[in-house]
């Protein structure tokens, strides 16, 4: 026989001012299997829940039914005092009486009745709940950063100081990311990779740091605590042990200056034996596979230069690709962004003429690596424009391309103009022609003041279309705050295109079951309150993967998902929440339903050798399934139940009410 | 069996534009398109948007449902027409109340359209019906060495949404036909610049301004000719040439052609029954230079 007690919240006057509460106790009091009812103003307070552990204590009490608010509001706050009190917490059962009762009736009589139903309903739902226990999952205390760019590095960084294992995935040659291509960053002009460089350095350093560049994650399974990554090493061609970077093969390489560099976004040349750029950490060569004459055509010329210049003998054309595997407890995706082809918006021209250029071609030619050593010169000519035009939004905004915000368009090609002025002089004209100048952050705004002072034309509207003459730009704009139509006609255009999600995001969320938004990047868990947390456990992501942003936010966002990591990685074992779906392996037919309709990915096939029969069905992967029920209801032979939620819980409330 | 459409005028054509027509009417047929000529064919509806749109649709349809009685596609080789009778397909297909409303006038002359009829112009005809190859087949004398920009002009690009037979920012499909008859398409930045004519009206000036303003540019690029295919264009760049010139203090010659006029040069016909006669632009320059 159990017993059960009813405690009655009035929720100061929100409940009681509709529904009769002492009634409505004096009738749970009656109730069968009800040894005790008791009504208080506040029972989430301190006192309320003294109350509550008291008459569990004094009428020993093994089931406990609030009459209260929605579950949402307080379920977890009554479950602990429930346990405090000595009963099992999964033996609580909330019954909203204020939400779906005093709140939605104004006939106190007419609430108090249906009260009555609600509470009775809750009675026999918990005169059939079953004491749980949460399950215990081991954790794997390191971590798999996925992205070597200034997100991947904070995240890898602060996890490694923290004490834990970081195993970094970079698919690239080099970490680095689109902060190693900028020369200066907004609004304080440090010099991109002079901050960057020392983190690069400590990360190739740090004992705690496994660094996987020129790498690809092929293969995520497991769940939170337990995730085992398959890592594909792609050949380098070059062993990194023997390479001490020394450049010999770049400068031996036939192709040398042959082939479009990636790193100086096509403006520079390099060799099929290369280094992305000079600070690259790992600070090793590689070999590209796709042009090298030797790996492509099976010959290259009469000997291999490149291994005939190498004194270390590191070049090895035998290396095949490797599978790695990495057991881990986290992982932080920070996989970055990819900018749009201006080519997209036909009447800007972008392949009409080499001097429309992007705003990132702009950072290479203004850096002093770059491929023009710093100078600014027009690539038709290699002359000094006599007049630059800037155009913001390239895509950006715009109902037919990107409908989102970049946030660093306006405050790049503010920088831009700072550092051209101070390169080109007063006597070079600079235009800029925006939609709105969004200078939102911290020193923004008095940056774009400074800019607003060296002689820039600002014109607001989007310029509907650039010329390539013969010997110039025209530029035709409506200029929204003089109402009039100017042609700009300059000698270098600088678009700032859009951030896009990288192009090959879908592919790398199904591999990752992780969601996407409307706009193809990843989906934070909640966009104000879990910001880099991810509808799968374990799993968090860091900077432009998840939505444009600058630097600043990018490494804030980096430390948050880390800390976010360790506060799994800290943890021996987790607690799984018990009231999720299970499968009754005998009535399961394992015709798959489940798999199609589950969101996380939380249900796997299996099959179990039973006597002398192989038996097939459907098995729950705890650590990911978070009891939404949509297998339950999905499922044709009734196999699949929910704890707490259990027909045989169920229909007994339903009994009571009708 | 030989594909048929019906060929509607508009008005330019039948009354001052003869040699457009002349054009289509010796090329089209040996592509293998018979032009059928139907009668009751009234305005095109365009020229009174501004002032009445509803009897602008009610004459769009009218046409229409007089080539649908006949089972007839519609061949349209002005741009403005095309563009009329485009957006009444359009509404049409998406206000049933509208169709509703004007059939009921329809049947006053015993006519109703039911919006299955396919209207062309000029360019998808031979660029998406007839096909490249075709046209190809048909080259006799290769325009080789004559570089040639083409005109599109507003009404066949915009607006893209009630389906235009081009694309609106990059138009590439005259290009493609100049090549298959040999020609060399240049590219002009002025490339989808007005011709002016919309203006011609009210501010003759200004009209003059834009069409000069393009001819000049073309002229100054050593492009050797225009095509285009709207008899408004050919109305500002070719007859009103001189005119631009003046306006814009230039000494322009660019010959302008129809498209149909410089296929049926490639085709071998004589320039008289392309009607090259007709054209006040130095059309001579580009014959001269192709028989060099």
């Amino acid at each position: 026989m159990h017993r059960i007690g009813v405690f009655v919240c009035h929720c100061g006057i929100n409940i009681a001012q509709n529904v009769d509460v002492t009634a409505l106790t004096e009738y749970a009091s009656q109730l069968n299997g009800v040894v005790v009812a008791k009504e208080y103003k506040y029972m989430c307070s301190d006192v309320g829940a003294t109350l509550i552990k008291d008459t569990i204590k004094q009428f020993n009490l093994d089931g406990v039914v609030i009459a209260s608010c929605s579950p949402r509001m307080h379920e977890h706050t009554f479950r602990r005092v429930a346990n405090d009190g000595g009963v099992n917490p999964y033996q609580v059962e909330i019954s909203n009486i204020r939400e779906q009762c005093s709140w939605a009736h104004t006939n106190r009589e007419q609430a108090t009745e249906k009260a009555k139903y609600l509470v009775r309903s809750a009675v026999s739902k918990a005169l059939s709940l079953e004491p749980l226990k949460p399950s215990k999952l081991k954790v794997i205390p390191e971590a798999l950063v996925i992205g070597g760019g200034i997100a991947g590095i904070q995240a890898s960084l602060d996890l490694a100081d923290d004490g834990f294992k970081v195993h970094l995935v970079e698919r690239d040659p080099s970490i680095g990311g689109h902060m190693a291509q900028l020369d200066k960053t907004f609004p304080t002009l440090d010099c991109s990779s002079c901050i960057l460089t020392p983190k690069m350095m400590e990360v190739a350093n740090h004992e705690n740091i496994e660094l996987l560049s020129y790498s690809d994650v092929v293969g995520v399974e497991g769940s939170i605590g337990n995730y085992t990554v398959k890592i594909k090493k792609k050949p380098r061609y070059i062993d990194v042990d023997k390479c001490t970077g020394c450049g010999d093969c770049a400068s031996a390489c036939r192709l040398k200056d042959r082939i479009v560099s990636e790193f100086n976004q096509g403006m520079g040349k390099r060799g099929a034996a290369y280094m992305p750029f000079p600070q690259s950490v790992p600070l090793k060569y590689v070999i590209d596979d796709k042009k090298c004459l030797f790996l492509t055509k099976g010959k290259c010329g009469d000997e291999l230069l490149c291994k005939k210049a190498c004194t270390q003998g590191a070049i090895n054309f035998d290396q095949k690709e490797e599978l790695v595997e990495r057991k881990v407890g986290a992982i932080i995706v920070a996989t970055g962004y990819d900018l749009l082809n201006p080519t997209a918006i036909y009447e800007y021209g972008y392949d009409q003429s080499p001097d429309i250029i992007t705003t990132l071609e702009m950072e290479r030619l203004i850096s002093s690596s770059g491929p023009t050593k710093g100078e600014i010169l027009r690539p038709s000519n290699q002359q000094k424009p006599k007049s630059v035009t800037f155009i913001l939004c390239v895509g950006s905004r715009d109902e037919t391309q990107c409908t989102w915000c970049c946030r660093i368009g306006c405050m790049s090609a503010l920088k831009q103009v700072y550092l051209l002025r101070e390169k080109l002089g007063d006597d070079v004209e600079i235009n800029l022609c925006y939609n709105d100048l969004r200078s939102y952050g911290k020193g923004y705004e008095e940056f774009y003041r400074k800019v607003r002072g060296m002689q820039t034309n600002m014109f607001r509207g989007r310029p509907s279309e650039i010329r390539a003459m013969k010997e110039n730009l025209k530029i035709d704009i409506f200029d929204t705050t003089t109402s009039k139509l100017f042609e700009i006609t300059t000698e270098l255009v600088v678009l700032a295109p859009a951030m896009i999600p990288r192009v090959d995001t879908t592919e790398f969320a199904r591999l990752l079951r992780l969601t996407l938004s409307g706009d193809g990047f990843f989906l934070e868990a909640h966009p104000k309150l879990r910001p880099v947390d991810t509808f799968a456990n374990g799993i968090f992501i860091a900077g432009c993967c998840q939505a444009p942003k600058d630097i600043q936010d990018t490494v804030s966002q980096a430390s948050g998902a880390a800390s976010r990591a360790a506060t799994i990685l800290s943890q021996e074992e987790l607690e799984i929440d018990p009231l999720i779906a299970m499968v009754d392996e005998d009535t399961c037919s394992g015709c798959r339903i489940c798999l199609e309709v589950c969101p996380f990915n939380a249900i796997e096939q299996v099959q179990v050798i039973k006597g002398n029969k192989t038996v097939t069905h459907a098995k729950i992967i705890e650590g990911l399934c978070q009891g939404c029920g949509a297998c339950v209801s999905a499922c044709p032979s009734g196999a699949i139940q929910q704890r707490g939620f259990k027909d045989s819980q169920l229909l007994p409330m339903i009994d009571e009410i009708t | 069996m030989k594909k048929k459409y019906a060929i509607f005028p508009g008005c330019l054509m039948p009354t001052e534009q003869y040699a457009y027509e002349l054009s289509i009417r010796e090329i089209i047929p040996l592509l293998g398109i018979e032009i059928v000529d139907l009668e009751g064919f009234s305005c095109c509806g365009e020229p009174m948007k501004s002032v009445n749109q509803f009897l602008t649709l009610y004459l769009s349809a009218r046409n229409l449902a007089i080539a649908e009685k006949d089972n007839l596609d519609v061949f349209v080789p002005c741009a403005m027409c095309h563009l009329a009778l485009s957006e009444c397909q359009h509404v049409f297909e998406n206000n049933p109340e509208m169709k509703k409303r004007i059939n009921g006038l329809l049947a006053a002359e015993n006519l109703t359209y039911t919006n299955k009829r396919q209207i062309v112009h000029t360019v998808d005809l031979l660029h998406d019906h007839i096909g490249l190859e075709t046209i190809q087949q048909h080259v006799k004398k290769p325009l080789k060495g004559l570089k040639i920009t083409a005109h599109y002009g507003c009404h066949l690009i915009r607006p893209s949404e009630i389906g235009r037979p081009v694309d609106s920012e990059n138009p590439q499909k005259i290009e493609a036909i100049l090549t298959a008859i040999g020609a060399e398409p240049t590219t002009c930045p002025q490339k989808l610049d007005c011709c002016g004519a919309p203006l011609l009206t009210n501010l003759p000036e200004s009209a003059l301004t834009k069409t000069g303003q393009k001819l000049q540019a073309i002229q100054e690029q050593g492009i050797h000719g225009m095509v285009d295919v709207c008899p408004w264009c050919h109305k500002m760049f070719d007859n009103r040439q001189t005119k631009a010139g003046e306006t814009v203090a230039a000494k322009l010659a660019v010959p302008v052609l129809y498209l149909p006029q410089l296929i049926g040069l490639a085709f071998g016909l004589s320039p008289d029954a392309l009607g090259l006669d007709l054209n006040l632009s130095p059309v001579e320059k580009l014959q001269q230079k192709e028989e060099a």
